[in-house]
């Protein structure tokens, strides 16, 4: 267990370089210019990038807890941190046409957003508590602000202000819950929590007191149905370039969170979150797949096919065994690469003056780039789940452990509701080929953004084609909890 | 001695006093920002509490780093605040209806 | 009723009730005042539970320096008190329903058997407080607490890009140049004949 602290802090490596290139990028950019701010851009693409690569070459390929159980490194940190950091790469990428028009090009962006990851990384690793709500909350206040970040705006800062509150709610109930968890158990390690819970008498009230308000605060914070309120607002309302940051890599990190509260800390409690989660996934699935249908607004509809995604990883926790861990982990890195492809397909068709932010913009892009048209149409299938992209083999992995389970009503209904759903990811794909715009405005694409995306959706069919290729990692991941 | 479920019990009232307090307050952000501090006064009680009554020190080091969140937490929200406020004359949630919830 | 349980309950109270008022009053500032009421009870609470150095950091900081700040908005920003008021009547009862639902439920199981566990007589360590938390907050805890430091630099960054504005119309002065400024250009020597002696 006593690491020496030299050990400890080499485990730490990828976090630590980060946090000091924040501290240099923050410097640096004092001293540029504006029309220099493509030298913050690029350091910070340089330092997620180096940061993506100590993650790998420092994997220890085991399980290791340091800093008195405070900070682990497992594969499923691993996998998790650089999915975060890879796709990290690719939002800067979607977003800075989009932030260059709208002079939201500074230096205290780029700053935030690796913040950010620095508090997701922290998340990831958590082992305690205390890391826990430490991570969460760095990472949430630094999305507070980027959300806020257009300051003229008054959606932006309307919008920054009911996710601040809700957030702020949210943490309030994940730490009563944390508290009475640390009160019963006397600890503040996953670990400890979790043997204490199996090996002691605890009344089962008290328990299910715990388990009721982390459960909440948890699916505040991923936005499951009833506490989904602030999801459409906070999408619609934030810039385009911080809800594709918000909407792929931050699940991600969440689902980590419940991951280690959860699956690791109360495996025993699993009888009380099972219920509940449940009744999170019937809701979700329901209002995401149905009330999307009504929506104009691209960024809206995303919102809402964002909550039923969430039911969908929902259930791979609920199943509550390593087959529904992977699956739920293979689920919501496949959500995070397709939520980035299609935020980042609204920022790079937005211009100055101009957002492309009402499925009607989308009409005829077929004439307009038939490349990109291709690839969104693939972002667009792989989210309904239709073969052979990704998005039907990950929809499948979940069902088949809810299956596993003996929950195949609970299966059945998420196949129907995705059926349902699929009709308005569909709908996007027919104003995109069938109907015409009188005028073919070309769409103006960068190199770097036009390579990304195609790697992007082109990676969504080949994962389709290919799915063992990921999912033997989340096996693993899954298996070394 | 005072047994350990009395200041459990007064946490929870703080803490369901600021439940309330966001539920009657909606329309008054400033008012909804302090109850959020109340409820993380109600938490900070309650690991105090078991931190005593476990002898473990773990609680008040958590309660600890909750007071510097918090604090940071607020100076974020009401920075937030002062810049809905520039661009709307107003922190009333009524007149926030350009997007429908 | 000994002395502990006598300080107990009339902190308890005070704080409960001035956690009421903060909900209830009108004028934001004096809900503001109400929380402090509030903090300052609730740090007497914290005293009883010998967690000193806690007790003396929520007055110093939290009081001192967090509800300031909340007083300062408050006073910067001209707020309508009678336009936020509203609703207030219409959302009373249920919160008051909610409140009184969730103090039963919290009540039942927190005031049961399970937490009835007594108060120990001092046999935690004999360290003071402070120094006990000093301990560990530097070995045990350090990871977290640099994780408390880059919060805090994200809330500066935050702020600051939030709501910091250049101003192109403000009238401000450069020092620099104040100093390098020369005689000349200050005062004007001007002749010009005496008058008044004409006839």
């Amino acid at each position: 267990m006593a690491l020496p602290l030299a050990k400890q802090f080499a485990l730490m490596v990828p976090e630590l370089f980060l946090l000091g290139m924040i501290c240099a990028i923050l410097v640096i950019d004092v001293f540029l210019k504006n029309s220099q701010r493509n030298v913050t851009y690029w350091l910070s693409q340089f330092s997620l990038l180096i940061t993506g690569i100590l993650v790998l070459t420092m994997n220890p390929g085991e399980r290791i807890t340091g800093f008195d159980g405070a900070f682990v490194s497992d594969p499923f940190s691993v996998l998790l941190k650089l999915f975060v950091v890879g796709i990290t790469i690719a939002v800067f990428v979607y977003s800075r046409p989009y932030m260059r028009d709208r002079e939201l090009f500074r230096g205290e962006y780029f700053v935030l957003g690796l913040a950010g990851v620095l508090g997701m990384m922290v998340l990831i690793s958590a082992h305690s508590l205390l890391t826990i709500y430490l991570g969460l909350e760095l990472m949430s206040l630094a999305l507070y602000a980027m959300v806020a970040f257009q300051r003229d705006s008054g959606r932006a800062s309307e919008a920054a202000m009911k996710y601040f509150v809700l957030g702020a709610l949210a943490s309030g109930l994940l730490l009563y819950g944390m508290s009475i968890l640390y009160g019963l158990t006397g600890s503040l390690d996953i670990t400890r929590i979790a043997i204490n819970l199996a090996h002691s008498p605890h009344p089962e009230v008290a328990v299910g007191l715990a388990v009721v308000f982390i459960v909440s605060g948890v699916a505040f914070k991923l936005g499951a149905v009833p506490f989904h309120m602030w999801i459409p607002d906070v999408y619609e309302g934030a810039p385009t370039s911080v809800t594709l940051y918000m909407g792929s890599v931050t699940k991600i990190a969440a689902f980590a969170m419940v991951i280690r509260l959860l699956a690791e800390a109360l495996p025993s409690a699993h009888i009380h979150w099972g219920g509940m989660l449940e009744l999170l996934i019937v809701l979700s699935l329901a209002v995401g797949n149905v009330i999307a249908i009504a929506q104009t607004s691209i960024k809206r509809m995303l919102a809402y096919s964002t909550i039923s995604h969430v039911g969908f990883v929902f259930m791979g926790v609920f199943a509550g065994t390593d087959a529904g861990y992977a699956a739920a982990t293979y689920y919501v890195l496949v959500y995070a690469l397709m939520s980035a492809g299609a935020f980042g397909m609204i920022a790079l068709l937005s211009r100055k003056g101009f957002e492309a932010e009402n499925i009607e913009d989308f009409k005829g892009l077929n004439q307009r780039s038939p490349w990109l048209a291709f690839m969104m149409l693939l972002i667009m299938f792989s989210m309904a789940g239709i073969p052979p992209t990704v998005g039907f083999y990950a929809k499948l992995v979940v069902l088949q452990a809810v299956v596993q389970v003996d929950q195949p009503w609970l299966a059945l209904y998420a196949v129907i509701m995705s059926v349902i759903g699929a009709f308005y990811y569909l709908r996007v794909v027919k104003f995109m080929y069938f109907d015409k715009v009188e005028e073919v405005v070309p769409v103006r694409l960068k190199l770097d953004a036009g390579i990304l995306m195609s790697f992007n959706g082109l990676a969504l069919l080949a994962l389709g084609m290919f799915p063992s290729v990921l999912m033997v990692y989340c096996t693993a991941a899954a298996g070394g909890l | 001695m005072i047994p350990l479920s009395h200041y459990l019990i007064v946490a929870a009232i703080l803490f369901s006093i600021a439940v309330a307090g966001i539920f009657i307050n909606r329309k008054n952000l400033i008012v909804l920002l302090m109850c959020i501090e109340l409820m993380l006064l109600a938490v900070n009680l309650n690991f105090i509490a078991f931190s005593w009554y476990l002898h473990d020190l773990a609680g008040q080091v958590f309660v600890f780093f909750i007071l510097t969140v918090a604090a940071a937490e607020a100076a974020i929200g009401l920075a937030i605040l002062v810049v809905l406020f520039r661009n709307r004359r107003s922190i009333n949630v009524i007149d926030l209806d350009d997007m429908k919830g | 009723m000994s002395y502990l349980q006598f300080v107990f309950y009339f902190f308890s109270a005070l704080t409960i009730l001035s956690a009421l008022g903060m909900i209830t009053v009108k004028n934001p500032v004096h809900a503001v005042l109400f929380l402090v009421f509030a903090f300052f009870n609730s740090a007497a609470l914290w005293i009883t539970l010998r967690a000193e150095f806690l007790g003396i950091v929520l007055v110093l900081v939290y009081v001192g320096a967090v509800m300031v700040l909340f007083l300062f908005v408050v006073m910067m920003l001209d707020i309508n008190i009678a336009k936020l008021r509203e609703g207030f009547v219409r959302f009373l009862p249920l919160g008051v329903i909610v409140a009184l639902a969730m103090v039963v439920e919290l009540g039942l199981i927190l005031g049961a058997k399970y937490f009835q566990l007594a108060g120990h007589p001092q046999n935690q360590s004999m360290l003071p407080n402070t120094e006990a938390l000093g301990n560990v907050l530097y070995t045990q805890y350090v990871y977290p607490f640099e994780i408390a430091a880059v919060v805090l630099l994200v809330a500066i960054i935050a702020a600051i890009a939030l709501t910091l504005r250049r101003r192109p119309d403000s009238k401000y002065t450069k020092p620099e140049q104040q100093i390098a400024i020369e005689r000349n250009q200050r005062v004007r020597i001007v002749k010009m004949s005496a008058e008044g002696k004409s006839k």
